[in-house]
């Protein structure tokens, strides 16, 4: 059952083609137009733009998918009555649940591939096998606190239009906030104090840590991951009311 | 047997009391059609029976199990038996009607072939059609045909002829009628048209001010006095 729904999953996620261009296509096409632009400088601790922005534009990818294809598809199931008629049907919820995080997962992995690819053909990027499967391993971690958020903030949804533009007001803030389009500290004063309650900021800074073997467990690395930590508390906390809520 | 059997229903949303006290049993075999002015709350009671929708007080049960005290694994084993046609029909937007009844196929591990299902069901020329682009009519065909996938005891229907033009009710209800004397399953639907009830349904349930204003069968109506069911209709509800 789970690779069928898998399955059909996957076929559908293919023919949305508002989906596909927020995950697989404007987040690589964005890395390398920002590497054309500012390819040849050096970032903080001493890191090349292949080295800063690979891994964060990977996590962009993530959350695109994790929040359109994932969060926003639910938004979609639940007012067009499409969750209400699966419910219906005796398949559990756990399969289906599955099947949205192996998909997430796999079209994440593919987003991670191809930015690396183009990471390593057009800005020189290293590969290195212990590295890779760190920052994979870490990657699936993210995965997996994204879907959390994701699918906590999506549970509030119950009109497709305001969660349309909720979903693209929050991908603008998350580039601006997060260190996706230019380094924070490049940023206003504002854009920096905002930037501090952007999960996504903290989870950039983790994946470059982890990324470039920088990851020293200092106070702002504690600070990050316990910011993140409560995030998914509250995440899980809200599924679990609104799961009760629906019964 | 009693595949339903509903005492003393009420569901209210906020200080809004929709169902104050419902009586109702369906046995096997039976088609019941249940009435009502829009908003009396003909949909919160189908829902209820489709164990999607929490109710205050009252019975509900359903092929013998009281649903207010069923763990999921067990509403999950009810929900097998049952199958629904909702009002609006909507399924995944993006699969084309082949896919979706393989799909709905795998969720019920149903051994009915889809070529048979296609086959009878005249979905030959929509079978590589999405879903979303199919006439309203087709919409409803392809779910109901989705609905007989799982072989269900119980049929719950919710304005399935809504919008749909004479020949496509005729078909419809052509396919429900069959399923009805084929497998023994028992219907229940809503429906504002009321020559459908007169034409199809054994029972009646009116429901009125949020109770069953009226439970009777079909014949039972006719008998006591009224020349049609839009006629019983018309004068036991008011706007």
């Amino acid at each position: 059952m789970l690779a069928t729904q898998l399955k059909y999953d996957l076929l559908m996620f293919s023919r949305e083609l508002f989906y596909l261009v927020f995950t697989i296509i404007v987040p690589p096409v964005t890395y390398i137009f920002m590497g054309q632009l500012f390819g040849d400088q050096t970032y903080a601790g001493n890191l090349s733009y292949a080295q800063t922005y690979t891994p964060s534009y990977i996590l962009l990818i993530t959350f695109t998918t994790v929040f359109f294809a994932f969060g926003f598809d639910q938004v979609t199931h639940r007012t067009t009555g499409v969750e209400k008629r699966i419910k219906l049907s005796p398949v559990s919820k756990n399969t289906l649940l599955l099947s949205s995080i192996i998909r997430s997962v796999i079209i994440t992995s593919f987003g991670y591939m191809f930015v690396y690819a183009i990471g390593m053909v057009m800005y020189d990027l290293q590969f290195h096998v212990l590295n890779f499967m760190i920052s994979y391993g870490f990657f699936i971690l993210l995965n997996a606190v994204l879907l959390v958020i994701a699918s906590a903030i999506y549970s509030f949804f119950n009109e497709m239009k305001s969660a349309l533009v909720f979903s693209i007001v929050i991908f603008q803030v998350v580039i601006f906030t997060g260190g996706f389009a230019f380094p924070i500290s490049m940023m206003p004063k504002f854009i920096q104090v905002i930037a501090n309650f952007n999960p996504l900021f903290h989870m950039n800074n983790l994946f470059i840590f982890v990324w470039n073997d920088q990851l020293v467990f200092d106070k702002s690395i504690f600070i990050s991951i316990g910011y993140i930590s409560c995030l998914v508390i509250a995440a899980f906390l809200i599924l679990h009311f609104s799961n009760k809520r629906r019964i | 047997m009693n595949i339903i059997d509903v005492n003393n229903l009420t569901k209210a949303y906020g200080t809004n009391a929709v169902l104050k006290g419902i009586d109702f049993q369906a046995q096997e075999g039976e088609i019941i059609g249940v009435i009502g002015k829009n908003g009396a709350g003909k949909s919160t009671f189908l829902e209820i029976l489709m164990t999607i929708k929490q109710y205050d007080t009252g019975t509900v049960f359903v092929f013998d199990e009281d649903l207010n005290s069923l763990p999921m694994n067990r509403l999950e084993k009810i929900r097998r038996q049952i199958s629904v046609v909702l009002q609006p029909t909507q399924f995944y937007q993006t699969l084309k009607v082949e896919e979706l009844l393989r799909l709905f196929k795998a969720y019920y591990k149903s051994p009915i072939d889809i070529k048979t299902i296609i086959t009878d069901f005249k979905l030959q020329p929509y079978r590589k059609k999405y879903f979303d682009k199919l006439s309203g009519g087709w919409k409803q065909i392809v779910s109901l045909a989705i609905a007989f996938l799982s072989q269900p005891k119980l049929l719950i229907l919710d304005e399935p002829t809504t919008g749909l033009d004479p020949h496509m009710r005729n078909i419809l209800w052509t396919y429900i009628t069959d399923y009805n004397e084929k497998t023994g399953g028992t219907v229940i639907l809503t429906t504002h048209n009321m020559d459908e009830i007169e034409l199809y349904c054994d029972k009646v349930l009116l429901i009125n001010n949020g109770v069953n204003e009226i439970f009777d069968s079909t014949e039972g109506i006719l008998a006591s006095g009224y020349t049609s069911i839009n006629a019983f209709y018309l004068e036991k509800v008011s706007i």
